[in-house]
């Protein structure tokens, strides 16, 4: 409908919205819940609800990443009008990279979303990575090797 | 208008039917989040039922004050002895067992008149906001399993909603079970004293299910009203509370396709109304500013232009090629033609003609 923009939901939505979180007690900050956002800021560039067009990107199973977008157009189909794009996660990192900067800015679609996006999607990655264990502490003097000693 | 927007009707199994539906004019009205705040706060207060202390509270004793020269304030004190109550203050708003400050009256202000064409077109705007998809996500509503909206669905599969567990597969089948759930996992126990008045629980609201009171069986209200969330409202006295909750605009509403064919009429029944129009045709800013009726009036860019660098590291114009270029156009023919290797012209410039030194002199 001509009578609809995002511009128009963006004003309406700003001050309140389901995705809105605000937290008086940290300096006011205001953070999105919105699954199409990538840096969860509450922000207009950001608000995957409000463009026609967006780009989110989330994990999957066995370190994959999933990469939703929404289709230009078919605002008013919500069911159909997201795309879900699974990155294995045994395909290297740069490859993920190259596939998530080509498919938000290489064919017009948000070039402004790239970085944030692939930044998203290194988070997860890195995120994804088994935990390495810590080294066990060395003993430091021979007061600490000696108490050491004792207590076996 | 060229081309007005139409809407699906989805079957009983969520599929579309083929059968299409001309969208109401309703909802292409101007979506106002500020006369419908303004409108539902008036309308909120219209279900008030008056309340307020007792009359007598705080003055059901015989005190009187004691006056000056007791050393102690002049605030009437309970008279007698024998009990702790004597001598104490008492009336005063300030006192313990005393009355409250200002008490509430039953003749306090309850309503709010909203006028009858404020409430119109705040509906207008509501169901027009019901049609967007991001306002409902923006309302809190799960509608990512929703195949279209507005979500219009065949009268037809309304027969088996007459019974709860028909009406609560039927929403299933078009995507609403989402919202359903939501609402049913959201019951939580009321804060306050609210508990105590018949409010014990809160709960999120869920879909809205409008149907024709001529044209679809009524029995769809009973076969709704179990479950958590969804309401029914008829499609000639849609209420602004149910479709925009505390005044924010995207209630999801699920039509009926009788419902969707009757509210053109609805709305040209109303005497005296005239649906509001958009002070702007053409709501989205930067294809107003693209478009080429703008463009064409406006002047040109001053200056020459340049892509604006951002950080970027400084280049020695000695060293790199490229940069020197930019700067000295010329250095590309000096150094083919090795101009730099030259030698100035050999010997000393020749002697002049005598010929000419007389000729200067003449």
């Amino acid at each position: 409908m001509s009578n609809v923009s995002a511009d128009l939901i963006w004003e309406i939505a700003r001050l309140q919205n389901a995705y809105l979180v605000k937290r008086p007690s940290s300096g006011g900050v205001q953070f999105s819940r919105d699954p199409l956002n990538l840096t969860n800021l509450h922000s207009r560039k950001y608000a995957g609800f409000v463009n026609d067009k967006a780009i989110g990107v989330t994990g999957g199973e066995k370190g994959a990443v999933v990469v939703t977008s929404k289709k230009a157009g078919s605002a008013n189909k919500p069911a159909a009008g997201v795309i879900k794009t699974t990155f294995n996660g045994s395909k290297s990192g740069r490859k993920i990279y190259k596939a998530i900067a080509n498919q938000t800015a290489k064919s017009h679609y948000r070039g402004d979303l790239r970085q944030a996006a692939v930044a998203r999607a290194s988070a997860i990655r890195a995120s994804q990575r088994p935990v390495k264990p810590s080294p066990e502490p060395k003993l430091r003097g021979n007061a600490a090797k000696k108490a050491a000693a004792k207590s076996e | 208008m060229a081309s007005r927007p139409t809407v699906t009707i989805l079957g009983a199994d969520g599929k579309a039917t083929g059968a299409t539906e001309v969208l109401p004019k309703v909802f292409g009205a101007p979506i106002r989040p500020d006369i419908v705040k303004h409108v539902h706060t008036g309308m909120a207060k219209n279900k008030r039922q008056p309340y307020s202390v007792s009359e007598k509270a705080g003055h059901q004793t015989s005190a009187e004050s004691w006056g000056t020269g007791r050393a102690v304030a002049r605030i009437p004190r309970v008279s007698g002895g024998g009990t702790h109550r004597a001598g104490q203050a008492a009336f005063g708003n300030m006192c313990r067992s005393g009355r409250m400050f200002a008490p509430t009256k039953i003749w306090r202000k309850w309503h709010v008149k909203v006028n009858q064409n404020q409430k119109r077109f705040a509906t207008a705007s509501a169901l027009a906001a019901s049609a967007v998809a991001p306002l409902l996500m923006a309302r809190g509503h799960q509608v990512s399993t929703v195949p279209e909206v507005p979500l219009v669905v065949d009268s037809a599969a309304f027969a088996a909603a007459t019974k709860t567990a028909g009406a609560v597969s039927l929403l299933k089948a078009v995507g609403a079970g989402e919202d359903v759930a939501k609402v049913k996992a959201s019951k939580k126990l009321r804060a306050g004293k609210g508990k105590l008045r018949g409010r014990r629980h809160r709960q999120r609201r869920g879909p809205l299910v409008v149907y024709s009171p001529s044209a679809d069986n009524k029995e769809i209200v009973q076969g709704f009203r179990n479950i958590p969330g969804v309401e029914t409202s008829p499609v000639d006295a849609l209420n602004l509370l149910q479709l925009a909750p505390g005044g924010h605009l995207g209630r999801f509403v699920i039509w009926t396709s009788a419902a969707i064919k009757e509210l053109d009429s609805v709305y040209e029944s109303k005497k005296g109304f005239f649906l509001p129009s958009n002070v702007v045709a053409q709501a989205d800013l930067t294809r107003l500013i693209n478009s080429s009726e703008i463009q064409s009036v406006l002047r040109g860019p001053k200056g020459e232009a340049k892509t604006k660098r951002g950080h970027v590291q400084k280049k020695n114009p000695l060293k790199n090629k490229q940069v020197l270029l930019r700067l000295n156009p010329y250095a590309a023919a000096f150094a083919k033609e090795k101009l730099g290797e030259k030698k100035a012209e050999e010997g000393k410039p020749k002697k002049l003609p005598a010929t000419f030194f007389e000729q200067l002199q003449e």
